[in-house]
């Protein structure tokens, strides 16, 4: 019976260990941060190559696109356009089609990384919420369960 | 009307509890009567939620706006359908919908077994009564569907969110509801054998019919939350592991797990542990999955938002549920022992033990990456996220180790197969899964995890068709009828097991179109007015933009043209519509999908619309294979249907008529249902001007708004909008009775001789039986009148001396296990 449980027992640990060294291992390559500018803006460096969901402000007015492309360029800031400081500012890069509600001054969560020339944002990673939609979601009725 | 409903809730409530505590008492104190009383005061129960929910839906029918949420959910404009789907559409109204359906379910569960399974009703009372008792205490305190303006109410609503203005979304959450709901009487029902002490297997014949049955629901609610995704999201997919599909997800692994290992326990009795362990889980996950998504502890596109309060309650709720169960299960261990132990790993119940585990695994690995977020921030401090990729990563070769056990879990024999049993059982499948495996690989998968799906699906089938081809001869030669008579006995004869299957190969086809997934295409388009591009085998050319207002919301309507091997195929129209009352919001997208069963081509019209040179951006998808997922729970849901027809309406329906009729009843309804799909096949295709013919007079104009075009793709669009054939067709017959001199009423006669209808008209016709839909909520709440009538009627006649009545059940499973015990045998 005893040599019964140290079978079972060996079996487990290693099925366990395997499972929590797969787990870890794809954890780490499949997490993202989720961080505002100001939290990454003062140690730029440590955060290149991470995969990041940066939330911020469109800058008015630094929005621009490459004609006949679907390459955008804009600078998100930390803090929303009404107040007097900025905050850190970021340059950002997009291909892809952006939602409706981006727009100047509109409040985003760009999922990407940090290259040399600014945040490299992946295709379909913006998620953009004025501040009319996000009340709207908070009360609408996903139904989904 | 809102004061009535806040009461109604207010009496469920205080019937709950005293339904809960007067069953316990009974129970406790052997009495009849105090326990009738309850089963009464529980029927009592689902009468006062009728009258409720008519309440509410009439609130909606009649623009009430005096009412917070009628406000916030409907307006005028809203198309009646949506009002009434309007009571599920937010959070206070869903819970209230959910209390409704828990009531009704509840009292159809108790009414069915109240003989059967005398003991443990009064728990099983007790038991929903508990769980109602909390949804309406959220209500009453926190969440009441009823709530006033306490000033002036407005004139106007705010309308349905556009997303959900969606045929699908109207009918996914009943759905999925339903599913959810549904798992809480096996839950009832576990609690109390568990109570009770009756453990042997007789609770589980209760409620395995149940499960099968929400499982269904659920099935169909999550499938229906993929369709609306892929037809309405715009993103080319249609699932994307967002937390509140995951929620769905969640119970419906353990459910699924339970209704393998249910049959474990009736056949060998082992597993009783973990049966009853999987059924509080799967409560207890419905639960879950419910507050993940309300309280706002996961952020997700749909959630509900923020709501501490909320998300307190449930938290004490799940506690409560947890220690309460579990602490049960502890006390009532020793009457849980197995009676048998495994004996070989070469057998069924090994199968579905590993199947059970898998299972459980991917429910707790969606759990834990559901809530990563959350924990990560709890624990670390740092809120870090998980997405697609990650889950993808475990659940695609998990999948496919389930699929893999699909196949070959119902081979194997029950207690031990031995070698030639194996290679008798598995030798054609394996040839089918190499020879398919070899096929995609030749047809340029590259894929490994696609090849390998291919692979594993031609194997299920393999094993599937030869468990029919076998089964079928055997009978073939015992009744001596032809081929297909000889199927369909079978699948009559045994029905869970031949269900069973059925349902497999419904797995097999969503795996298909799983598989399909790994040679998507994505391309983005830009379209000069005249350009053309290429996607896969399509060539697409931009014909122009139009922009048109219907009053509920502008839209932005690209004219596509689609041609493959150079030949024109198809026309499609991808279209952004702003709802004049969501302006502030994002344009709901609503892409064009040419679908077929190889391929789907869908084109998604992005915002950049350039108008002055009537430049386009598309984002286009190719999606190989996708409709089999919908085909597959087409089929999934005639298994399940099969293993739950009651057994004796089906013997009887054969025994009367001789078997040659079903097989030539069957060929028949097929052919129909093959007639059918065809016609529904028909599309909304514009004429090639795209331009209306101008109207003759009033009356023209006033029949033009009144009408609507019946090509099925247009939503309906009244006939001076829509610009399809179909209409053009429509408007050509109006215009030739027009001609005639008629008046408006002689015309709409005409018409609906016509049309064998008034289907035709954009609103029915107010009067007779059209009437009807405006009595609905009248209707329901004389019901619930009635039955609270009839209850009390009943509950107040002494009724101590019913003699108990014997049905002669014919034991189905005892034909099953002579049936296996057989086939072992050689």
């Amino acid at each position: 019976m005893t040599h019964r449980y140290i079978k079972i027992g060996a079996t487990a640990v290693v099925l366990v260990g395997a499972l929590a060294g797969l787990m870890w291992s794809t954890l780490r390559e499949g997490t993202e941060y989720f961080k505002n500018i100001d939290e990454v803006v003062t140690n730029r460096p440590a955060w290149e190559g991470k995969r990041l969901q940066l939330h911020g402000y469109v800058v008015p007015g630094t929005w621009v696109q490459r004609p006949n492309s679907l390459d955008y360029k804009f600078k998100v800031q930390n803090n929303p356009a009404r107040q007097t400081t900025s905050g850190g500012v970021v340059d950002a890069s997009y291909t892809g089609i952006l939602p409706d509600t981006f727009k100047d001054e509109a409040e985003v969560v760009l999922k990407g990384k940090f290259g040399p020339e600014g945040f490299h944002v992946e295709p379909n990673g913006v998620m953009a919420k004025c501040p009319s939609k996000y009340e709207a979601a908070a009360k609408s009725a996903s139904a989904g369960s | 009307m809102a004061s009535l409903g806040s009461f109604l809730l207010l009496a469920a409530f205080v019937v709950c509890s005293y339904a809960a505590v007067v069953s316990v008492v009974g129970a406790r104190r052997r009495s009849r009567r105090l326990i009738e009383s309850g089963v009464g005061a529980f029927y009592l129960i689902a009468a006062i939620m009728s009258v409720a929910s008519a309440v509410m839906i009439n609130a909606f029918l009649t623009d009430d706006y005096s009412i917070k949420y009628v406000a916030h959910y409907s307006d005028n404009v809203q198309p009646l359908f949506y009002k009434i789907t309007s009571y599920w559409g937010g959070l206070d109204g869903s819970i209230m919908f959910w209390v409704f359906l828990l009531s009704v379910f509840g009292a159809i569960a108790v009414y069915v077994n109240r003989e059967r399974h005398r003991e443990l009703i009064p728990y099983v009372v007790a038991t929903i009564s508990t769980v109602q008792m909390f949804f309406l205490y959220l209500m009453v305190v926190h969440k009441n569907p009823f709530t006033t303006f306490l000033t002036n109410a407005p004139a106007d609503g705010q309308g349905l969110n556009p997303l959900l203005q969606n045929y699908w979304m109207a009918i996914h959450p009943p759905s999925l509801y339903t599913g959810f709901v549904g798992m809480t009487i096996p839950f009832a029902f576990c609690i109390a054998a568990l109570i009770t002490g009756h453990l042997d297997d007789s609770w589980l014949r209760a409620v395995r019919r149940w499960t099968m049955f929400a499982w269904l629901f659920l099935t169909f609610g999550l499938t229906l939350g993929m369709i609306w995704a892929y037809e309405v999201l715009g993103w080319g997919g249609y699932w994307g592991w967002d937390p509140v599909e995951n929620a769905g997800l969640l119970p419906w692994f353990t459910a699924t797990a339970f209704l393998h290992s249910v049959m474990v326990q009736e056949r060998r009795s082992m597993l009783r542990v973990w049966n009853v362990t999987l059924v509080i889980t799967t409560f207890f996950l419905t639960i879950f999955g419910t507050f993940m998504t309300r309280s706002g502890v996961v952020q997700s596109i749909h959630a509900f938002g923020e709501d501490p309060m909320l998300s307190r309650l449930f938290t004490g709720f799940m506690v409560i549920i947890l220690t309460f169960s579990f602490g049960l299960v502890i006390y009532r261990l020793p009457l849980l022992k197995a009676r048998n132990e495994l004996d070989s790993w070469m057998s069924r119940e090994a199968a579905f033990l590993v199947n059970n585990w898998i299972l459980l695994f991917s429910a707790l690995f969606v759990l834990f990456g559901t809530m990563f977020p959350t924990l990560s921030e709890a624990i670390v401090g740092e809120r870090l996220t998980v997405a697609g990729p990650f889950f993808n990563k475990w659940m695609v070769p998990i999948g496919l180790v389930l699929l893999l056990l699909t196949g070959v879990g119902p081979m194997l024999a029950w207690r031990k197969s031995t070698i030639r049993n194996v290679v008798d059982q598995f030798l054609w499948s394996t040839v089918a899964a190499v020879a398919g495996g070899g096929l995609v690989v030749a047809l340029g998968v590259r894929l490994w995890s696609s090849g390998l799906c291919f692979a594993l699906c031609a194997f299920v089938t393999g094993t599937i068709v030869q468990e029919f081809w076998r089964g079928a001869l055997v009978r073939r030669k015992n009744t001596g009828t032809d081929l297909l008579t000889a199927v369909i006995g079978l699948v009559g004869r045994n029905k869970r097991r031949y269900g069973g299957y059925i349902v497999h190969l419904g797995i097999v086809l969503i795996f298909l179109g799983f598989a399909g997934n790994g040679s998507k295409k994505e391309e983005y388009l830009q379209l000069k007015l005249g350009g053309q591009a290429t996607i896969g085998a399509f060539t697409v050319r931009n014909d122009g933009v139009k922009v048109s207002d219907d009053g509920q919301k502008q839209m932005v309507t690209a004219y596509i043209a689609v041609f493959k091997d150079g030949k024109r195929i198809d026309s499609m129209y991808p279209s952004r519509a702003v709802f004049h009352k969501h302006e502030n919001e994002e344009a709901r997208s609503d892409p064009a999908i040419r679908r077929s069963l190889a391929e789907d081509l869908y084109l998604v019209l992005a915002p950049d619309t350039d108008f002055g040179t009537q430049t386009i951006w598309l984002q286009a998808f190719v999606n190989p294979l996708v409709d089999w997922v919908w085909l597959g729970f087409g089929v999934l849901a005639f298994g399940t249907g099969i293993a739950l027809l009651p057994e004796r309406a089906y013997s009887f329906a054969l025994a009367k008529m001789p078997a040659e009729v079903a097989t030539g009843a069957i060929t028949l309804l097929l052919l129909v249902a093959l007639g059918t799909t065809r016609l529904s096949a028909q599309m909304h295709v514009p004429g090639a001007t795209g331009s209306i013919p101008p109207v003759k007079n009033a009356l023209e104009e006033q029949l033009r708004e009144e009408m609507g075009c019946l090509c099925g793709g247009c939503a309906h669009e009244a006939l001076n909008k829509c610009t399809c054939s179909t209409a053009q067709t429509m408007r050509e017959q109006l215009r030739a009775q027009i001609d005639q001199g008629k008046r408006h009423d002689e015309i709409v006669q005409a018409l609906v001789g016509v049309y064998g209808g008034q289907h035709f008209l954009t609103a029915p016709i107010d009067k007779g039986f059209n009437r009807v839909a405006w009595l609905f909520p009248y209707v329901m709440a004389a019901i619930g009148v009635t039955a609270i009538g009839f209850a009390a009627v009943k509950w107040s006649r002494h009724t101590d001396a019913q003699p108990p009545t014997f049905t002669a059940t014919a034991n189905p499973d005892l034909d099953e296990r002579i049936d296996d015990e057989l086939r072992d045998l050689d």
